[in-house]
C-alpha cells in the first residue's frame, strides 16, 4: 500500500514556559492512496492540530511528517504554498465559502489561485458541480444555498484541481443527518481515487461506515487503527 | 484573481459606497479649497498677464503687488524710454475709486487707463469696440464687472457710472481676466483715468515696456534698476511677486486648514473602512491563503482594490468639485474661480496615497493571519 501521509513521533506544543501545553504527543499516523482514512476521537484530543501539521499550516515541534515522500518544512515558504495549492484539497466544518463569489467561482478557487482565467476555471468547476448534483446552483451565491449544498460546493472546490490529498475537518458536523449522509456519499464516490488519499476528521459515528481505516486518537496520540473489511478503491 | 478582488470589494455595498464616499469627500474638500486657493492667488497676476505685449513693468520701489498701486512721477516714462535696450514704453494708470451706476448701485471700481496712441494694455473685447474708449469718459468693463454694476441687466451700450462729478459711459464688454480683488475692471483711456484720479498730480502708476530685439530682458531690467530710482520687474516676476504677496498675507492658511481636515478625515475614514473590510473578510482571506493564494497575489488584489476605490472616489469628488466651481463662479465677485489641473493632479496623488496606505495597512493584517486558523470557527 502506497503511503500518502506518514507521521512519525510527531509532537506539537503551544505556548511557552509555564503555560506550555503539548497537544500532540508522539503521533504515529499514515494515510494511503486510494483510501479514505478517518481520524476520530473526543473533542480537544488534537485532531485538528494533527491535520494542520499534515497540511503544513502548522509546523510540528518534533517528529517527522512527509507527504508523498516530501518533508514540507524543508521546502521554502513559497514552495510550501505552491505544493499545497497543487496537491491538497480542503473541506471545512463551516464550509468557508467566499460570500461574494458564486458557487462555481468558489469551486474554481484552487484553479484561480494557480493563475487560471476566471472563465476557464469556472467552466471546469461547473463540470465538477454537475457531478456533485449542484450544476443547477452553479451561479448562485453561498447565502442562497442550504448547508448541505454549501458543503457540496466546498467538496467541488476540494476536487476541482484533482489534488493527491484531500483533508476534511468535521465535514458533516454542521449538517443534519440527511445532508451529512449525502456529503459523505459524494465524498466516498467522487473523492476516493487510486491516486488520492482522503483524510476525514470526524466524531460523527453515524458515518464511520464510509471509512477504509479508522485511526482513533486520544489525548494527543493515536491509540489504535481499525482496518475496515471492505476493500479500498484500488483499480 | 483580479476579478475575485473586484467581487470581494463590491460585495458589501454599504462598505464599498462608504469607502468611495470617504475618498470622494476628501477629494472634494481638497480640490474645492485647493482650487479656490490656487485660482484666487492666481488672479493676483490677472491684469499683468492680460498685457501680453510687454516684457517688463516699472513701478515704485516698495510696490509688492499689482493692487498696491502708487503713482510714479511724470519723468519716469521719459527716463525709461531713454534707457538703452528699451524698444518702447507706455504709461498705465491704475486707480480704485467709487462710482454710482445710473441704476443706483454704489460700487468700487478698478480703473485702468491705457495710452490710446499705442493701444498697449487695451483689453480684448467680448462685445462692442475697444476703440470707443479713445473718447473722453468712455469705458469698457469686464463681464463680471458688468454683472456687479448692473445686476440682472443684459449688456446695453450707453449705460453710465458717475465717478466724482464725471459720467463714464460704458461702450462694451471686455474679456479682462477676473482680478484678485473681485472688483469690476474698467478700462478707459489714460486721459480719462487721469481726470478721475482726483488729488493726484502724478499721471501713471506703471510704465510697461518691451526690450529691443536681441536684448536680454534681465540686462535691461538691471540697467533700469541701476539708472533710475524705480523698481523694474519682468512680466513673470511681477506676477510671481503679486502671488507671493497675497500668499504672505495668510490667504493660504484659510484654505490649508480645510485641506488638512479633508486629508485627515479622508485618510482616517478610508483606512478604517479598509481595515474593517479586511476584518470582515478574514475568513475568506485565510481560506484563500490555505488554498494556495500567495501573498504576492493578495498584495496585487488589494492594490487593484485601492486603485479602483481611488479612481471612483476621485471621479466623484472631482465632478462635484468642478460643478461647485462652476456654480460659485456664477457669483460675479467670485468669477475667477475654476479648478486648476495641477490641483486635480495633486489631489489624485494624495488620494492614491491614502488608498494605497490603507491597503498596505490592511495587507499587513492579512500577512499576520494564521492559515491554521482556517479550521477554527
Ligand atoms: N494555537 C493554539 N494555542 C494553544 N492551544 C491550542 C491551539 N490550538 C489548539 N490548542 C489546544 O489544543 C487542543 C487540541 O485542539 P484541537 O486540535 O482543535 O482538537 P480537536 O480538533 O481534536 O477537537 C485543545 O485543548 C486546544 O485548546
Ligand atoms: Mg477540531
Amino acid at each position: 500500500m502506497i503511503s500518502a501521509v506518514t507521521c512519525h513521533q510527531v509532537r506539537k506544543t503551544f505556548g511557552s514556559g509555564d503555560t506550555v501545553i503539548e497537544v500532540l504527543r508522539g503521533v504515529e499516523f499514515s494515510a494511503h492512496l486510494g483510501e479514505m482514512t478517518f481520524l476520530v476521537g473526543p473533542s480537544g484530543c488534537g485532531k485538528t492540530t494533527l491535520i494542520s501539521v499534515i497540511a503544513g499550516l502548522l509546523n510540528a515541534s518534533a517528529g517527522e511528517v512527509s507527504l508523498f515522500g516530501i518533508h514540507l518544512p524543508e521546502l521554502g515558504s513559497r514552495e510550501q504554498i505552491l505544493f499545497r495549492r497543487k496537491n491538497l484539497g480542503f473541506v471545512f466544518q463551516q464550509y468557508n465559502l467566499i460570500p461574494a463569489l458564486t458557487a462555481a467561482e468558489n469551486a474554481a478557487m484552487p484553479l484561480l489561485a494557480a493563475g487560471e482565467s476566471l472563465k476557464s476555471a469556472v467552466n471546469k468547476s461547473k463540470v465538477v458541480l454537475e457531478r456533485l448534483g449542484m450544476g443547477h446552483r452553479a451561479d448562485q451565491l453561498p447565502r442562497t444555498l442550504s448547508g448541505g449544498q454549501q458543503q457540496r460546493v466546498a467538496l467541488a472546490r476540494a476536487l476541482v484541481h484533482e489534488p493527491r490529498l484531500i483533508i476534511c475537518d468535521e465535514p458533516t458536523a454542521a449538517l443534519d443527518h440527511e445532508s451529512g449522509e449525502t456529503v459523505m456519499q459524494l465524498l466516498s464516490s467522487s473523492a476516493v481515487h487510486p491516486d488520492r488519499a482522503v483524510v476525514v476528521v470526524t466524531h460523527d459515528n453515524r458515518v464511520f461506515h464510509y471509512a477504509n481505516r479508522i485511526a482513533h486518537m486520544n489525548d494527543g496520540v493515536i491509540t489504535h487503527v481499525e482496518e475496515k473489511r471492505h476493500k479500498p478503491h484500488l483499480s | 484573481m483580479i476579478a475575485v478582488a473586484f467581487k470581494l470589494l463590491c460585495y458589501d455595498k454599504a462598505k464599498f459606497v462608504a469607502m468611495i464616499m470617504a475618498i470622494a469627500l476628501a477629494a472634494f474638500l481638497m480640490q474645492n479649497q485647493g482650487s479656490m486657493l490656487k485660482a484666487f492667488l492666481g488672479m493676483s497676476g490677472s491684469q499683468i498677464r492680460d498685457v501680453r505685449e510687454v516684457d517688463f513693468w516699472v513701478m515704485e520701489p516698495d510696490t509688492e503687488c499689482f493692487d498696491q498701486a502708487k503713482p510714479l512721477p511724470d519723468k519716469a516714462l521719459q527716463m525709461i524710454r531713454g534707457i538703452e535696450g528699451v524698444a518702447w514704453a507706455v504709461p498705465i494708470l491704475k486707480l480704485d475709486t467709487n462710482g454710482r451706476t445710473d441704476h443706483g448701485k454704489l460700487r468700487t471700481l478698478s480703473i485702468l487707463g491705457v495710452d490710446p496712441s499705442n493701444r498697449i494694455g487695451e483689453p480684448k473685447m467680448e462685445k462692442g469696440q475697444v476703440e470707443g474708449i479713445n473718447e473722453r469718459n468712455v469705458a469698457v468693463v469686464d463681464p463680471g464687472g458688468w454683472a456687479i454694476l448692473f445686476p440682472g441687466i443684459a449688456f446695453e451700450p450707453g449705460r453710465t457710472i458717475r465717478v466724482h462729478d464725471q459720467w463714464l459711459t460704458i461702450c462694451g464688454i471686455s474679456s479682462a481676466s477676473p482680478p484678485f480683488t473681485g472688483l469690476p475692471i474698467v478700462h478707459t483711456s489714460i486721459f480719462t483715468a487721469r481726470e478721475l484720479n482726483r488729488g493726484e498730480s502724478r499721471s501713471s502708476t506703471f510704465v510697461a515696456g518691451k526690450c529691443a530685439d536681441g536684448r536680454k530682458v534681465q540686462e535691461v531690467l538691471e540697467r533700469i534698476n541701476r539708472l533710475t530710482p524705480w523698481q523694474a520687474l519682468s512680466r513673470q516676476d511681477f506676477m510671481d511677486q503679486s502671488y507671493r504677496f497675497y500668499e504672505g498675507q495668510g490667504v493660504p492658511m484659510i484654505f490649508n486648514i480645510t485641506i488638512m481636515i479633508g486629508l485627515l478625515v479622508g485618510t482616517a475614514f478610508t483606512a478604517q473602512t479598509f481595515l474593517m473590510f479586511v476584518k470582515d473578510n478574514s475568513r475568506s482571506l485565510i481560506t484563500m491563503k490555505v488554498m494556495g493564494v500567495t501573498h504576492k497575489q493578495l498584495a496585487v488584489m488589494m492594490a487593484v482594490q485601492a486603485a479602483y476605490l481611488t479612481f471612483l472616489g476621485l471621479a466623484i469628488g472631482t465632478t462635484i468639485a468642478t460643478l461647485t466651481s462652476e456654480f460659485v463662479r456664477q457669483i460675479p465677485f467670485l468669477r475667477g474661480l475654476y479648478t486648476p489641473v495641477p490641483v486635480v493632479l495633486l489631489c489624485a496623488a494624495f488620494m492614491a496615497g491614502i488608498a494605497f496606505l490603507s491597503a498596505f495597512i490592511g495587507f499587513r493584517r492579512v500577512l499576520a493571519m494564521q492559515p491554521s486558523d482556517v479550521f477554527r470557527s
